[in-house]
């Protein structure tokens, strides 16, 4: 995959590859694609309601979740999220931004510098390195689960944020590093060896041309792993037990014991959790597509 | 040139290093003569959570020097979390324990501080703890933990529904099918519901049946792991007595969890329905009608202990290791002053003298306290009794039972397969 | 000198990923595969050798069987749902009747794929819920109160809801994989067709399935392998009830472990899963070409 593909691929997106036939074709529109054109909205609709329902609930008392299910809140419950807030959601949420910054630079540092070196050496021992790299899509955190369990108990890390950082960086480097190496292959040698010239060492041509260049694709693995890491629940759950330090995804099942039935203030701390990815999605919208179409691989 | 890259660097290595490691040097790092007391309970969840935290907070106050750590994990991880913590030898100076066989577990462990001399020696202090609630601490006379909330599961009734109803407080079981049968014919079309979803509710509803159904002598023989068969034929009669109850519970009960039953019998929805006392305040909050209690009635031709509660205190205890400071905390928090305080905020009854009256607690909290003190006997609860993978297969059994999926001979014969293993 | 520097970067820019990976991906993978054979509890440091007990264990438990077939039912709901159901829908979300709206509900069915899933089951234990649900509510507000039902209560019903929930997040994702394999298709095909006065149906039967098949083929071993490892969400909707119904090979093999202390056992099951998995992993690198493209 080279550097063109891949903006060929982004700005595709946005521009439809027919835009040329779109007179001819519009007249076409007949009863089959009005249905087609029913069904996607019918879909939209199926997808964005629960959310919508979700937003809304969030404001309203538990006598209203329960009795009026389908209405708007009579009177806005906008403490819900004040209240959700003050009783945990702000701890949860300030672990996962702690959980989910620490995950981003290591695996973009550590990546990168991989990747750096696996694009740039052809030896047998790098071919194995490479090997060992890609092996690491295939192990999945299932299998992972109690041994690593062992490991981090062993090493004193369960029930703090480094059990769930270093498994992260983990799980998330033979992505990280495969995405950013396909990239660094299609940086120009002759920007290289004008570095040379100028003196600059390995460190220097990783810093200076390698790193500089590749901010798109950077950010694409800041968003993936960012993604990941807000949201992963089982590491979560078994490696931290202390309500002081569980993430959102965990700390909301503990958040839900903890309420009992104040619904309203749960739903309030659901879109709480939520919001940060959404607007992620809406900023970054582009950097996610790349990543989809370089890696082809699971998120 | 280069040589600040290296710098650069090395920095950011240096730097990442530090930062891993920062977090332990911080729990390493003694200050000064300060004594620290780690502190472990299992109340993350309002009223309980802030009560403990104005209390530690006082006791720091009142103790200047002295430093509480304190952390709180919910119910089930809890369980987990304290057993990784005494394998490890690193159990908290003081933490919240179940009874019995939970508690003989731990006991187990070697690492449990013994009480014996503490208690003798403050009688000031200990002669105010309830003295029937010390049993399920104390192994081979020696005693690891002070008591402090008692509990019992009951069936509480709307008195209300049972007045219009004309019906009696039922003595027996059959007396109990009889009046839910009323209570059907009067429109109430599921008259005790149940949230099975929480498979411990269901272990709650089974231990005691079995209590009411099987030879006492069975039940000890079956209940240890290493000598359980579950062969007798009261178990069978008891998963009967079950799918009779589920057959009231209806459809709905098999969704949901314990706490929209309780929902459903506060709003009056429902008439009876099984809980611990601890909820007494719970219901008297989101209700307003009056209820009362019965426990789970006699079963007619059964082997068992007819007249058992289920229910069993919970309390603290220390690690063998814990400062004396760790003490004098955890007779503040068993202090007369405290539990007042405590059933006040909180609603649950506990074990200290003085600590349930009338100004703390009301006249239906009292009932409860009044058959909690009365019971001619109490029994564990049932998932904390028998092993996990027995009581699994039960809680997940009583489960199919309810969904009509398995009977009662299915579920049990998958129960004396799973006791089998642990022989 | 040149030299040197030469020899140090390499080792020392690769030392970290490899230390990570070999740690916490590699060393845990044979680790559990050694826990296997033994008998272990989480509180306890020793293990106790037991040979191929567990796997022999694991031709005798019921649950197994159940839990596979979940895991089944979960593969194939989600081939049809996500792989071809997102298939039609990508092509038609590309084609140029729709470009004015597409970019729009492009971003729509995306919004699930980022949201947590603790967040979407908990979202869903309130649609699913018998007493105030919206999806029994619904049926009520159509008149067909008579299908409505205690859907995670019921045994034969639970499974399928937890499934559901699945492709209601899922489908986004796989839908814009394709988008992006779609675009990648020359124009000039499509151009070529319509000369010849193909309709929309053959075309996407004719031109987009064949350019999409390799595309088609990693999304259908993706879909696959998360449907073996599932975890969360039966995890938080049934926890694998009632009884066993809704139990997954991942959800087996979580409570074995953490809940019923049977350490050893659960590494086979995990084993097991493993297996499954790599099948399917080593396929999909395979066909996706990802290590063999400079």
């Amino acid at each position: 995959m080279t550097l063109v593909n891949v903006d060929k691929s982004v700005s595709a997106v946005k521009e439809s590859p027919f835009s040329k036939f779109k007179s001819r074709w519009k007249a076409k529109l007949t009863v089959s694609g009005g249905l087609i054109y029913l069904g996607l909205l019918l879909f939209a609709f199926i997808i964005l309601y629960p959310l919508y329902w979700m937003f809304i609930s969030s404001f309203k008392s538990y006598d209203e979740i329960y009795n009026n299910v389908w209405s708007l809140p009579q009177v806005w419950h906008f403490e819900n999220y004040t209240t959700a807030w003050s009783k945990g959601i702000s701890s949860y949420f300030v672990n996962s931004l702690f959980v989910t910054i620490s995950t981003i630079i290591l695996v973009v540092l550590i990546g990168s510098m991989a990747a750096f070196v696996l694009s740039r050496y052809r030896t047998k021992w790098i071919d194995i390195a490479l090997i060992f790299m890609i092996g690491g899509l295939m192990m999945n955190p299932q299998v992972a689960l109690i041994p690593l369990f062992e490991i981090l108990s062993w090493a004193n890390l369960i029930n703090t944020h480094w059990a769930l950082i270093l498994s992260y960086v983990a799980f998330r480097l033979p992505l990280t590093i495969i995405l950013i190496r396909a990239f660094f292959l299609s940086v120009p040698k002759e920007l290289e060896e004008s570095a040379i010239i100028d003196g600059c060492s390995e460190i220097g041509i990783y810093l200076r041309i390698y790193l500089p260049l590749s901010i798109p694709i950077l950010i694409t693995a800041v968003v993936l792993t960012a993604y990941f890491a807000w949201n992963e629940f089982m590491f979560a759950t078994v490696f931290i037990d202390s309500t002081d330090l569980k993430t959102i995804p965990s700390g909301l099942m503990s958040f839900k014991d903890a309420l009992r039935t104040d619904w309203g203030v749960l739903l309030a701390g659901m879109v709480i959790a939520t919001i940060p990815m959404i607007i992620l999605l809406i900023v970054l919208q582009k950097y996610l597509v790349r990543g989809l179409s370089e890696g082809s691989v699971k998120g | 040139m280069k040589k600040t890259y290296w710098l650069l660097f090395s920095l950011l290595v240096v730097g990442i290093l530090l930062g891993a490691c920062s977090n332990e040097d911080e729990a390493q790092g003694a200050e000064g003569d300060v004594v620290e007391i780690d502190f472990f309970h299992r109340w993350p969840n309002e009223p309980r959570k802030s009560f403990y935290d104005d209390k530690i907070k006082e006791f720091e106050a009142a103790n200047p020097g002295v430093k509480i750590n304190v952390d709180q994990v919910l119910n089930d991880s809890y369980k987990e979390k304290i057993r990784v913590l005494v394998s490890n030898d690193e159990l908290p100076d003081i933490f919240t324990s179940w009874s019995d066989s939970f508690a003989e577990n731990l006991v187990s462990s070697g690492r449990i501080m013994e009480l014996n001399d503490i208690l003798s020696d403050d009688t000031e202090w200990s002669g105010e703890v309830l003295e029937s609630q010390f049993g399920g601490f104390t192994f081979d006379d020696v005693t690891y933990g002070v008591p402090f909330t008692v509990d019992g599961k009951a069936f509480f009734y709307n008195k209300e529904i049972f007045e219009k109803n004309n019906l009696e407080v039922p003595q027996t079981y059959e007396q109990f099918i009889k009046a839910l049968d009323e209570l059907q014919a009067a429109g109430y079309e599921t008259p005790l519901v149940e949230g099975l979803t929480n498979t411990w509710a269901i272990s709650h509803y089974l231990g005691t049946i079995f209590q009411r159904v099987v030879d006492p002598a069975v039940l000890e023989k079956d209940y240890a792991a290493k000598t359980g068969e579950f062969t007798d034929k009261g178990y069978v009669r008891g998963l009967e007595i079950w799918k009779e109850l589920t057959s009231y519970m209806g459809d709905v009960s098999t969704a949901i969890d314990h706490e929209a039953a309780r929902n459903m019998f506060a709003a009056g929805e429902i008439p009876v329905l099984y809980m611990q006392f601890a909820e007494v305040k719970m219901v008297q909050d989101a209700s307003d009608f009056e209820f009362g209690f019965f426990n789970f009635p006699e079963v007619e031709g059964g082997k068992g202990d007819q007249k058992a509660l289920t229910g069993a205190p919970e309390g603290w205890m220390l690690s063998k290791n814990a400062p004396p400071e760790a003490v004098e905390f955890l007779k503040f928090l068993t202090s007369a002053e405290t539990a007042k305080e405590f059933t006040t905020v909180d609603g649950q009854l506990n074990a200290i003298n003085g600590g349930v009256t009338e100004e703390t607690s009301n006249p239906t909290s009292l009932e409860a306290y009044d058959i909690i003190l009365n019971a001619s006997a109490t029994a564990p609860w049932f998932d904390n009794a028998v092993d996990i993978n027995v009581a699994d297969v039960f809680m997940r059994g009583g489960q199919d039972i309810a969904t009509g999926v398995k009977t009662p001979e299915d579920v049990l014969q998958e129960v004396q397969e799973a006791a089998k293993k642990l022989h | 000198m040149i030299l040197k520097r030469i020899k140090i970067i390499p080792v020392l820019f690769l030392l970290p990923s490899l230390l990570f990976l070999g740690v916490f991906v590699y060393i845990p993978l044979i680790q559990n595969f050694y826990n296997s054979f033994f008998d272990f509890s989480v509180f306890s440091q020793s293990k106790e050798f037991v040979g191929f007990k567990h796997f022999i264990e694991l031709f005798n438990d019921k649950v197994i069987v159940i839990a596979l077939i979940n895991n089944i039912k979960y593969a194939v709901i989600s081939v049809i749902f996500q792989v071809f159901f997102a298939l039609v829908l990508a092509s038609i979300l590309e084609d140029r009747l729709f470009r004015k709206f597409a970019p729009a509900l492009r971003v729509i069915y995306f919004i699930p794929v980022m949201v947590s899933i603790s967040v979407i089951a908990l979202l869903f234990s309130f649609i699913y819920n018998p007493q105030m649900g919206l999806l029994n509510s619904f049926l009520e507000l159509i008149h067909l109160e008579e299908l409505a039902k205690p859907w995670l209560g019921n045994a034969e019903t639970a499974i399928y809801s937890v499934i559901a929930m699945s492709q209601w997040q899922s489908i986004g994702f796989i839908t814009m994989l394709f988008i992006v394999a779609i675009q990648k298709i020359p124009k000039e095909l499509y151009e070529a067709a319509e000369i010849d006065g193909a309709g929309k149906v053959r075309n996407f039967f004719s031109i987009t399935v064949p350019q999409v098949k390799e595309t088609m083929f990693v999304n259908v071993l993706i879909t696959v392998t998360g449907s073996i490892l599932v975890f969360n969400e039966p995890y938080i909707l049934t926890n694998g009830g009632p009884g066993v119904s809704s139990m997954t090979l991942s959800v087996h093999m979580y409570q074995l472990g953490f809940f019923k202390d049977n350490m050893g056992y659960a590494s086979a099951v995990a084993t097991l899963i493993f297996m499954l998995s790599a099948i399917f992993a080593i396929t999909q690198i395979r066909i996706s070409g990802t290590g063999k493209d400079d």
